[in-house]
């Protein structure tokens, strides 16, 4: 049986069990609380919708208002076998309001509105909250059809290529001007860093699971644990402080790694030991419970979140990553049944944020917490057999209990005669009643406002404008969209 | 400046079938050491392009049985570049699920890896296991479904744009090459064309004649027909031939190029330079021939790929690799001379999980790669999780007991009469071929550990304490090095 090193330091009796959580091992100096003099108390979620989420069915027309959405979309989506048409009777739930260009009024998926408990009402209910920022038409310029080169672009902020930018996430960038060498303010829950997380000024982590995130313990050896440790944080010192780039990264990465792994595990205990996070954590994972991969995940910050809040040592991290997959619908994409695909998809979605928020408004934290939902495009306006094929600006999603919900941005002109020749809709920064949403300003708000990163810093470091056709391109910022205070 | 006359030296011989293999043994270093580079190059490709199919009840088990053989390969560069193959034509069994596909698939990948490319992408475009993937059979002819077409010249081919990040392809090739690919269909694993469900050209004239690149590849505004052949089955190879005549914005067969910076990447070292793959194609004649075999030659005699076998300290231009999860696991276990045990493919001892499960925590499943993308290569093998994951494989190893190959013997792989911290802290990172690759201060590190600070200067490795804790731990600490996780 695998031994823990949870297991190790009780059996071996070098500290109590409530010690865990006392001074590491290896006391890293360099942690620091002083975040309240940057963000304050703040933290920031990202989901990405790995696959390239369906808009359309995502932010759906269920009138023509004034102009002509829902015709537009009933002759772009089809009834009957295969086909994705979400007829007015399965949106009547999931209404969100008028579309502010149009008039049309909108609703997003039901799946969003599912009722499964525990979550009860899922995004939906976040919606009427007043907690969910819906932004329609997210892109930027000369969309790329490739999921690699598009999720690259949102992750890297970095549309035209500039080189400048080459190699960091945007995230990156931000970290890069916030944190030290060996701070660790940032945790991707995955096997692997999130891109937008990309750069090598600060460490960031990757935990699938914080319960078993333990350096190895060999059983025979129990006493020369401290020793190995030592020196593997010793080679893992001289690596860092090396010429060679990939070398350093490792030896980085490797310190980051140890460090973390003598605090990060007892946050574990620490949430499913209090009775009050007993209740979310059974509404999560427990039988009744969702037991998603996005609410196992979203779970795992849950505990992350609830260890910096009780002022756990070494454990300070504000940025999350988690992805969701599957939504690369080019068959059997699904209506509104609620088996189909994507229908699957945002209920697992929507009800894991509801479980999530609920947790942190329990915890006292639910104003300072937001997330972010992306997804690196929208599909196809016309369908094609019982799936879409990849498109261009779609949806995201702002949520917290500090974001002032609604409906923000243009759906996009999917009139047969607006698509370009692709059959996909058109960026445009033109003041005209269809123009787009570069999700730069939705990125460069939450830096603004949320972050507190000045606007002159945002434009130097993070978001470069772009040069071009103040049309087609995006050469005007706007980091004041009204969704956070 | 050296070429396919130059000699090995024994750390070129080393760098040589460590990146052609999983990890340098000794007998094949000495074996290799003062060899031509040609002749070694030649000694190394002349495998047979025997088939072998990763098959089982499950994914597990033919997953396993792949492991197992890349401990043992018949031929380690074989294995090593099907392994290449596996991650550029990117196919999960997730998607596909069904393991017998798969298996061929992957048999196809051993019989015409190190044969001619043209070929291999034509096969490819029928292999059922790829047609279920990419939505082949789900492609009919009144809305074509372009996910094949695209990945075909984004990953397989072309690439989205070429060195000079000008774009190769546009959406109306994409939606073109879609239409030749409509229609197919397989059964009982061999493929075939449906005629009904195929978009010919009289039943579909407003989609216009089946040309492609009029605006791109250097065919002019005419572009190329992909009919030369007639219309149906043989479409689909017309496509591929006009993809291999395909030229870039600087007049280079843009699939030569790109293949050679590929195989670059795989074999020599990340962010390979441009006239560096520009080279291979000229000295192989990939752009004409598109053999494989040729081309893998003139990168392995060339002087650049031996660049990166320089010792510690690291320059900061070295262009060092990550080894795959993969190649970590069975270097390790071919440098400790250990197999995996039972069905599960376990290593007997720490934690006793399986192979599929740790590889699986090291972010690397054969037959499951996480998108079309394959794999994300290098810093992107890296982070916590992972590190962990091999970290508790080493000392999975070093703590393994028992009987025969499956436990850890250091008794046959170095002399436990050292008793000099130094010479057994070298003797081990010879073991582990590392012995050039770590810095003073790192080997300090391993001898304090050793000594413990200082305190113990003379250690008696037959004494069984001494053995379980400081000769294992230092074996373990060396697999958890940094320098390891390159090659």
């Amino acid at each position: 049986m695998a031994i823990t090193r949870r297991q190790f330091l009780q059996r071996s009796g070098a500290v109590t069990a409530g010690a865990l959580l006392g001074p590491s091992l290896f006391d890293n100096l360099f942690v620091r609380r002083a975040l309240a003099s940057t963000i304050g108390d703040r933290y920031f979620v990202v989901i990405f919708l790995d696959g390239g989420n369906d808009g359309l069915n995502t932010v759906t027309p269920v009138t023509n208002g004034g102009g002509t959405l829902r015709n537009d979309y009933e002759a772009a989506r089809q009834t009957g076998n295969g086909g994705l048409r979400l007829l007015p009777g399965a949106l009547a739930g999931t209404l969100v309001g008028n579309d502010p260009n149009t008039g049309a009024q909108l609703a997003i998926h039901p799946g969003f509105g599912d009722m499964i408990a525990p979550a009860s009402g899922g995004l939906k209910a976040l919606y009427d909250l007043g907690k969910v920022a819906v932004f329609q038409g997210c892109g930027y310029p000369s969309y790329s059809l490739s999921h690699d080169q598009s999720r690259t672009i949102w992750r890297t902020a970095n549309p035209l290529g500039l080189g400048t930018l080459s190699g960091t996430g945007w995230m990156g960038r931000y970290l890069a001007q916030n944190y030290a060498a060996l701070d660790i303010p940032g945790v991707t829950i995955d096997d692997s860093v999130a891109a937008e997380f990309r750069q090598t000024a600060t460490s960031v982590l990757a935990i699938p699971r914080v319960r078993n995130f333990g350096f190895p313990v060999d059983d025979f050896a129990p006493d020369d644990q401290m020793a190995k440790e030592a020196a593997f944080d010793a080679l893992c010192t001289a690596a860092g402080m090396g010429l060679q780039p990939t070398d350093a990264y490792i030896g980085n990465s490797g310190h980051a790694t140890l460090i973390s792994t003598q605090s990060y595990p007892g946050l574990h205990s620490l949430y499913v030991n209090d009775p009050s996070r007993k209740v979310f954590n059974d509404q999560y994972v427990g039988t009744n419970g969702l037991n998603t991969s996005t609410a196992r995940n979203l779970l795992e910050i849950a505990k992350i979140i609830n260890g910096v809040n009780q002022g756990v040592p070494n454990v300070d991290a504000r940025f999350f990553q988690l992805a969701n997959g599957g939504y690369d619908t080019h068959s059997d994409q699904g209506a509104a049944a609620t088996d189909g695909q994507q229908y699957s998809l945002h209920q697992e979605v929507g009800n894991a944020l509801k479980v999530f928020h609920d947790d942190l408004a329990d915890m006292g934290m639910i104003d300072k917490v937001v997330v972010m939902v992306w997804s690196e495009f929208s599909r196809r306006i016309n369908q094609n057999d019982n799936g879409t094929d990849h498109g261009s600006q779609g949806p995201m999603f702002v949520i917290g209990g500090a974001v002032n919900g609604g409906l923000y941005g243009n759906h996009p002109n999917i009139a047969a005669a607006a698509l370009d020749d692709d059959g996909n809709t058109v960026y445009s920064q033109d003041a005209n009643p269809f123009r787009s949403t570069d999700f730069r300003d939705v990125y460069g708000t939450i830096l603004k406002h949320w972050l507190n990163m000045p606007q002159a810093t945002i434009l130097s470091s993070v978001l470069p404008l772009d040069t071009g056709s103040a049309s087609d391109y995006w050469t005007v910022q706007n980091f004041d969209l009204s969704f956070l205070p | 400046m050296g070429d396919e006359n130059s000699t090995l030296s024994n750390a070129e011989a080393r760098h040589l079938l460590r990146r052609t293999g999983f990890g340098a043994l000794p007998r094949d270093i000495a074996t290799f050491t003062g060899t031509a580079r040609g002749d070694a190059a030649d000694k190394l490709l002349a495998f047979r392009p025997q088939g072998f199919r990763p098959s089982g009840r499950d994914f597990n088990a033919a997953h396993n049985k792949w492991i197992k053989s890349l401990i043992k390969p018949r031929s380690p560069l074989q294995a090593k570049l099907v392994l290449f193959w596996h991650d550029h034509f990117s196919t999960a069994i997730a998607k596909v699920e069904d393991v017998g596909l798969m298996g061929d698939q992957i048999t196809l990948l051993y019989r015409e890896g190190s044969g001619n490319f043209k070929t291999l992408v034509k096969d490819m475009n029928r292999n059922p296991a790829m047609m279920e993937f990419l939505d082949t059979v789900r492609n009919r002819k009144h809305v074509p479904n372009e996910n094949y077409a695209r990945e075909l010249q984004e990953l397989f081919t072309l690439g989205v744009t070429d060195f000079a990040g000008q774009p190769n392809y546009t959406q109306d090739d994409i939606v073109q090459i879609a239409r030749a690919f409509t229609g197919w269909d397989y059964d009982r694993r061999s493929s075939f064309l449906n005629d009904d469900e195929h978009d010919f050209m009289a039943a579909f004239p407003g989609r216009g004649p089946k040309v492609i690149y009029t605006t791109v590849g250097g065919f002019g505004p005419a572009g190329r027909s992909f009919t030369v052949n007639g219309e149906g089955a043989q479409e689909i190879d017309a496509v591929i031939d006009i993809i291999c005549q395909h030229t870039d914005s600087q007049g280079h067969n843009t699939v030569a190029r790109r293949i050679a910076h590929r195989l670059l990447e795989y074999f020599a070292y990340p962010d390979p330079e441009n006239q560096f793959a520009d080279d291979m194609v000229a000295t192989s004649g990939f752009a004409t021939s598109f053999e494989i075999t040729p081309l893998l030659r003139a990168i392995f005699v060339d002087d650049r790929f031996y660049t990166t076998s320089a010792p510690a300290p690291f320059a900061a231009g070295t262009k060092k690799s990550v080894k795959w999860p993969v190649d970590y696991v069975v270097s390790s276990l071919r440098l400790l001379g250990m197999r995996l045990k039972g069905r599960d493919q376990y290593v007997d001892g720490g934690s006793g999980r399986s192979i599929f499960d740790q590889l699986s925590d090291m972010g690397q499943l054969l037959l499951d790669p996480p998108s079309v993308f394959g794999w994300d290569w290098e810093t992107g093998w890296i982070s916590s999780a992972t590190l962990l994951a091999r970290f508790d494989f080493a000392r999975d190893l070093t703590s393994a007991r028992g009987n025969g190959g499956t436990s850890f013997r250091p008794e046959r792989l170095m002399d436990l009469g050292l008793t000099d911290p130094t010479e057994i802290v070298n003797a081990v990172t010879d073991v582990l071929g590392v012995s050039d690759q770590l810095t003073s201060s790192e080997r300090q590190a391993l001898v304090d550990y050793l000594t413990d600070s200082g305190t113990n200067t003379s250690i008696d490795l037959n004494d069984d304490t001494v053995r379980n804790t400081k000769l294992n731990g230092l074996f373990a600490l060396v697999m958890q090095s940094p320098a390891y996780q390159l090659h």
